[in-house]
């Protein structure tokens, strides 16, 4: 659906985007991962046709960015960093003008723009001024800008960020349920947003790519779990506790981490291929103690996203 | 291009922007009304509209700062950008908003010759060719004025400095005529050739000259295209 080949954009001597290669499928959700400053924006900006690239190309579709805009840019729906809205209308006003401006038949335009405004909850602020909105609502104009003219390619360029946590959960929900009908691309900061809804991951730092792939392969490609997190009650003391842990079968490190209340608490590695959990639960009920949590301690995405960043940067030093 | 310009129309008029210069402009043509026309006991409308030319460039600017550096403001650029409209018609649209916005207010003035018509003796001339004339020559000033303040709003993304550089080069251009006639050099010949306020007073006394009108269109549609090559160079930066 979209193919980036050898994008780079530089200002002088800077590098805002350097040398990014990358496709997406159709039906995909895009996570654009980076710092801030990365190069998530100047990107996007350039995969939108707002700006023009220095050097490689885009197509969406088939249509070049920069060859065939209107054919291309008919694909895609952009919701930029700020959203692009007119203050001095009404929400309706303005819909039915970016309407206009994305010619959708005079026929389909009311039917869509009614199933927009249903979609993103809107309904009700239809008739007010944009400039007297809140934050979360002139946030929802944006994303219903994007969908007018139902685009495949929706470009949501940190559609999140500002908001309270009940409008990001329903900005996520309302990115849930485009995922069928369109390619969504959406950069953010924030990893867990990338968990919640993406079903891949392009990790960007200092305009370079760093790392793409679907969110599973890059949570599952550390093996299976094999960290817990144990707290033990009833053990007369704390060594009786780590001994009881250690003696198990298939465990490999114990670590205390430390008291609370009557409860120790240790950190536990065992050996990677087996599942220790019943055997460390039977071993610590023999010697009469009982564990009250046990927690398996994955690798993170965000884990993984700070080991990808901090690597480039220390291999740069080097 | 016609969704762009409906869209500007509409921003001029729901905001107190349009009543505004509106209102100002006409306070000014009254002025010299009554200096010009009440005062010397004249009929002549064409001097009073002579006189108003001064002001345009000051007017004109305030007209256009807002277009295109709005769009910057309000982030709104990036709409316009991404969207399937070529460029030049969104020029086109906001150019041609305005200058319906000057049409509206040179019909306006249009009382003043009217009220003259009730105001002289029997057997007077009224609405000569001087001041069909000097009309239609206004218009085309103000179509050209348009034109470079809006090609001069583009380098910036403030309305303020939109507006205040674009009265100096409008004065500039206001005053090129009388430098290039004081030079009286082969460059004074050109700069009072280039200056649009010369062909102006042509219409004033009644010259209804084509070549002067072609002058105007090709002056007005050289800068609506320099605005766009102006714009289109800002996406590769």
């Amino acid at each position: 659906m979209i193919e980036i080949k050898n994008l780079t954009k530089r200002y002088g001597q800077i590098h805002a985007v350097n040398d990014i290669s990358l496709t997406i499928k159709k039906g995909e959700i895009l996570g654009f991962l980076g710092p801030n400053g990365a190069g998530k924006s100047t990107t996007m900006n350039i995969l939108t046709g707002y700006l023009s690239p220095t050097s490689g190309t885009v197509t969406i579709d088939g249509f070049d960015i920069m060859d065939s805009p209107r054919e291309a840019k008919k694909l895609i729906g952009y919701l930029p960093e700020l959203p692009p809205l007119y203050q001095d209308m009404t929400v309706s006003e303005y819909l039915k003008f970016i309407s206009e401006l994305k010619s959708v038949p005079l026929k389909q335009r009311k039917r869509q723009l009614d199933e927009i405004l249903y979609l993103v909850k809107l309904g009700d602020m239809q008739d007010r001024l944009i400039k007297n909105l809140s934050k979360g609502y002139k946030q929802r104009v944006g994303v219903a800008q994007a969908l007018v003219g139902n685009p495949q390619v929706l470009v949501l360029d940190e559609p999140t960020v500002g908001l309270d946590p009940k409008q990001i959960i329903e900005i996520r929900k309302l990115i849930g349920a485009l995922r069928h009908e369109h390619t969504i691309i959406l950069s953010t900061h924030i990893l867990q947003e990338v968990n919640a809804v993406c079903s891949s991951v392009a990790v960007i730092n200092k305009g370079k790519l760093a790392a793409a792939g679907s969110v599973s392969d890059f949570t599952a490609s550390e093996g299976t779990v094999n960290k817990f997190v144990i707290s033990i009650v009833g053990a007369p003391s704390r060594t009786e506790a780590q001994n009881a842990l250690k003696e198990t079968d298939g465990v490999r490190r114990v670590d205390f981490v430390r008291v609370d209340k009557d409860a120790y608490i240790f950190n536990v590695e065992s050996e990677r291929k087996s599942d220790v959990r019943r055997s460390v639960f039977n071993a610590v009920s023999r010697n009469n103690m009982a564990i009250i949590e046990l927690r398996p301690v994955g690798r993170t995405l965000e884990e993984i996203f700070i080991d990808i960043v901090s690597n480039e940067q220390n291999s740069e030093q080097e | 291009m016609l969704t762009i310009y409906k869209r500007e129309m509409g921003a001029y008029f729901r905001s107190p922007v349009a009543y505004c210069i509106i209102g100002f402009f006409m306070a000014i043509v009254g002025l010299m009304f009554w200096i010009n026309s009440i005062l010397q006991a004249s009929a002549q409308f064409s001097t009073t509209l002579s006189s108003i030319g001064m002001y345009l460039t000051f007017i004109i600017p305030i007209m256009t700062m807002r277009l295109l550096s709005d769009e910057k403001k309000n982030g709104t650029e990036v709409l316009l950008r991404t969207c399937p409209v070529p460029m030049w018609k969104i020029v086109l649209g906001k150019y041609l908003s305005s200058v319906t916005l000057f049409l509206i207010m040179t019909v306006l003035t249009g009382i003043y010759p009217v009220l003259i018509a009730f105001l002289v003796e029997e057997g007077a001339v009224v609405g000569s060719a001087q001041d069909f004339g000097s009309y239609v020559g206004f218009f085309m000033l103000g179509m050209a004025y348009i034109a470079v303040s809006l090609f001069v709003s583009s380098f910036t993304e403030s309305q303020s400095v939109a507006a205040v550089s674009g009265i100096v080069v409008l004065l500039i251009l206001y005053f090129l005529q009388s430098i290039g006639a004081s030079l009286g050099t082969t460059l004074g010949a050109v700069l009072q050739w280039i200056a649009p306020l010369t062909r102006y007073q042509d219409f004033t006394v009644g010259a209804f000259n084509i070549a002067s009108l072609i002058f105007y269109f090709t002056f007005s549609a050289m800068f609506v295209f320099l605005t766009y090559v102006n714009l289109e160079r800002k996406r590769v930066i």
